[in-house]
């Protein structure tokens, strides 16, 4: 593609100096730089950033009638090639050429002799490792000059190339370079690799996105999947046979198959049927869908645990299906998977982690590509400490919810002050009027009452064994 | 930390000259070996296990490496190449399970479980950095892969915003895209077929990986893509091994000298590539 291009400039050139053959001709050029580039060397950025070690790819082709004997690449004032090593590589169309070579840094210019001539139509590509680009940064034009047989001639400059000065996150990984402390540290195999004390600054810093759009996620998927759980709950326990087989096929698939499956399906299945939609957007959709149906179970399960004896209760007040769910059976419900749900959302959060598969920009995205750069573990530990910094908080919570809600169980926990038998009664006129005042708040609270009445010593056996 | 690291140093310092002392007590093969290739301190290397050849591949790559449908072994040209290297050294050659190519290399650096990383691995000088590699046995390049009903794309229309490319992480091919088209958005998968797969449902614009890889799933499995660019890079694989495993290396060199010589490589290019490259 490229060498079509050329040809085409090549020809136009030729056209226009036909067209101005009297006007002075453009000085030949036998080497033309084709391009030139940086690799970026920003620690999880991806700047190329001055003054630090990165890799200079230089490209150009040698054209008809001409063959190239060194090459010459100079820099702007303050770039280094010292300590640079450089990989020479010809080619002829696709196939490569057997072109050694050697290269001699002088300051800011490098200067490759070739050991044999690189011939005419050959595209002859520099590769100079841990070379630095000036530590001020801007754009930075490759200059430079070639020998042919002929004598010395200049080269054309390159577009230029983008770099910048050194950032303050990188200031403090090369502190952390020069100290003692950290290369004795980094020495031992297991914690340089792990643990390596840059790595985890610069892994904190680029892996914060990530974090941020994992939480994002989770966070806007949950209440869809709490809603959608809930329905498919209630459609599992519903009294007609195809709403229950709709549930129980919706839920069993969905907690039956791996959550990676559903990933690849809704990332790869839905653009093949017409439907693109935001990656991200479609990562939560994934995650509601895949929690809904944990949760349809979770709640489920609460519902069920709520002993028989209270919709008996329920419908003695005269209230009907729909009104026992609401505000009798799913308020004492919501207290009693409050620990499953934390923990159901913990896995969920956790489980972002595989929308990385699927390119995904999340946590482990992140650190899959800082991995990739660097060639060590440390971004995923940091990634963990991330998972971490979310994941312990929860963990406390639900132990102490689950505490609260055994001891309340047990029957200990706060409970009202012992009344004479007249304030029982006052109190009793009291709820009356708040019961015809404020309906749904506190029907509950007498149908828990009516509820013990009515529960004989069995009922209250089996909401012991029914606690979930 | 430290003390039990040491010790555990130690400990791979024993069983490395156990292994050692080990094959060399076990002798004719590695002798008649060490004699072929004319220089004694070829035999001189460690194995992870005594008597195999451990091998570390993404094995996501046909027809270099891959796994057939309806199989578990191994195949490709790289698996024949590495189990004609390990018969000239009188090894068994065993494959671990299929691991995600950026952890290749951190796996060899570390040493421990896989003696050599075979995985259409370019020789580059900051991978020079972390293991040794072996003389090359193949030059490649990189090939850039769109739908075939994309039209004619080129580097430019490529090089925007919004412009999404999928890429095998860790590879040359990831590093090309990053530098030559800084201001399309790179994304990083596990594995050639799943950025292909991803160019095919139009997840991607175009995805970047090895050109023999590249062609032989456009011409094999994903018919309504196409090689729009090809992309010369004149990239040389090499089999990673471990730094302080020198002797490997040059075991490694010996046989596949021998291979080229002897005309095996040029058999296995034809069988896998139809032609010798």
């Amino acid at each position: 593609m490229q060498h079509r291009r050329w040809t085409l400039l090549a020809a136009l050139a030729l056209a226009l100096t036909g067209v101005f053959a009297l006007a002075a001709p453009q000085p030949a050029r036998a080497l033309t730089t084709e391009k030139a580039t940086a690799r970026p060397n920003e620690d999880g950025g991806s700047g190329v950033i001055g003054g630090m070690d990165t890799r200079l790819t230089w490209e150009g082709t040698v054209e008809d009638g001409e063959e190239v004997t060194s090459v010459t690449l100079t820099l702007p004032e303050g770039a280094s090639f010292d300590h640079s090593t450089t990989r020479i590589t010809a080619l002829e169309g696709l196939s490569r050429m057997d072109v050694t070579g050697t290269a001699t840094p002088s300051g800011s210019s490098i200067t490759v002799t070739f050991d044999q001539t690189v011939p005419a139509g050959s595209l002859l590509r520099l590769e100079i490792t841990n070379m630095q680009f000036p530590a001020a940064g801007g754009g930075v034009v490759v200059s430079g000059s070639y020998q042919t047989g002929d004598g010395s001639h200049e080269l054309a400059d390159s577009e230029p190339i983008a770099t910048i000065a050194n950032t303050p996150l990188q200031s403090i990984v090369n502190w952390l370079d020069q100290q003692p402390w950290v290369q004795a540290w980094n020495s031992n195999q297991f914690l340089g690799m792990f643990l390596r004390p840059q790595l985890l600054v610069t892994s904190f810093a680029s892996l914060a996105p990530g974090w941020i759009l994992c939480l994002g996620i989770v966070v806007a998927a949950y209440p869809f999947a709490i809603a959608l759980g809930l329905l498919f709950a209630m459609l599992k326990i519903s009294k007609w046979r195809v709403l229950r087989a709709i549930a129980i096929v919706y839920i069993n698939i969905l907690r039956g198959t791996p959550l990676f499956l559903q990933i690849y399906i809704m990332f790869f299945g839905l653009p093949m049927v017409g439907i693109n939609i935001d990656n991200n957007l479609l990562g939560i959709i994934v995650m509601a869908i895949n929690s809904s149906a944990y949760l349809a179970e979770i709640f489920r399960a609460g519902i069920q645990s709520i002993p028989q004896g209270q919709y008996e209760a329920a419908s003695s007040l005269g209230m009907n299906y729909v009104q026992t769910m609401f505000s009798v059976i799913l308020p004492q419900t919501v207290r009693r998977v409050i620990p499953t749900v934390t923990s159901d959302f913990i896995t969920a959060f956790k489980d972002t982690s595989l929308l990385s598969s699927v390119g995904v920009m999340e946590l482990m995205m992140f650190s899959k590509n800082l991995t990739t750069v660097t060639g060590n573990i440390t971004p995923y530990v940091a990634a963990g400490i991330f998972y971490l910094i979310v994941t312990l908080p929860l963990i406390k919570v639900v132990g102490t919810i689950e505490e609260n809600i055994a001891r309340s169980e047990r029957g200990g926990g706060p409970r009202p002050r012992p009344r004479r038998r007249a304030e029982v009664a006052d109190g009793a006129a009291e709820r009356m009027k708040e019961a015809e005042a404020a309906e749904g708040a506190s029907v509950s609270a007498a149908v828990a009452g009516v509820s013990a009445l009515l529960a004989s010593p069995n009922a209250r056996a089996k909401e012991a064994s029914d606690v979930c | 930390m430290k003390l039990s690291s040491r010790i555990a140093g130690g400990l791979v310092v024993a069983c490395a000259l156990a292994v050692s002392i080990s094959g060399c007590s076990g002798g004719g093969q590695t002798g008649t070996q060490a004699s072929t290739d004319s220089s004694a301190d070829t035999a001189a290397y460690t194995l992870v296990e005594d008597g195999k050849l451990i091998v570390a591949s993404d094995l996501a790559n046909a027809p270099l490496d891959f796994v057939e449908e309806g199989t578990s072994d191994p195949q490709g040209f790289e698996v024949d190449l590495i189990n004609a290297v390990a018969d000239e050294l009188g090894l068994e050659c065993e494959y671990l399970p299929a691991m995600k190519f950026d952890t290749i290399l951190p796996l060899i650096e570390q040493g421990g479980r896989a003696d050599v990383g075979v995985s259409n691995i370019t020789i580059t000088d900051e991978r020079s950095e972390q293991v040794d590699f072996t003389d090359s046995y193949m030059d490649s390049n990189q090939g850039l892969v769109t739908l075939t009903s994309a039209g004619d794309v080129t580097e430019e229309s490529l090089n925007t915003e919004g412009t999404r490319i999928a890429v095998q992480a860790g590879t040359t091919g990831a590093s090309w895209v990053e530098e030559s088209l800084p201001n399309a958005e790179v994304v990083s998968l596990d594995d050639p077929v799943v950025a292909i797969t991803g160019v095919q449902s139009g997840l991607y614009q175009a995805a970047v990986a090895d050109l023999p890889v590249m062609q032989y799933l456009c011409s094999n499995s994903f018919t309504d893509c196409k090689v729009a660019i090809e992309i010369p890079t004149g990239e040389q694989y090499g089999i990673a091994v471990n730094k302080d495993n020198p002797g490997l290396t040059e075991a490694i060199n010996g046989a596949l000298a021998t291979l080229e010589e002897n005309g095996t490589i040029s058999e296995l290019e034809v069988k896998w590539f139809g032609t010798e490259l």
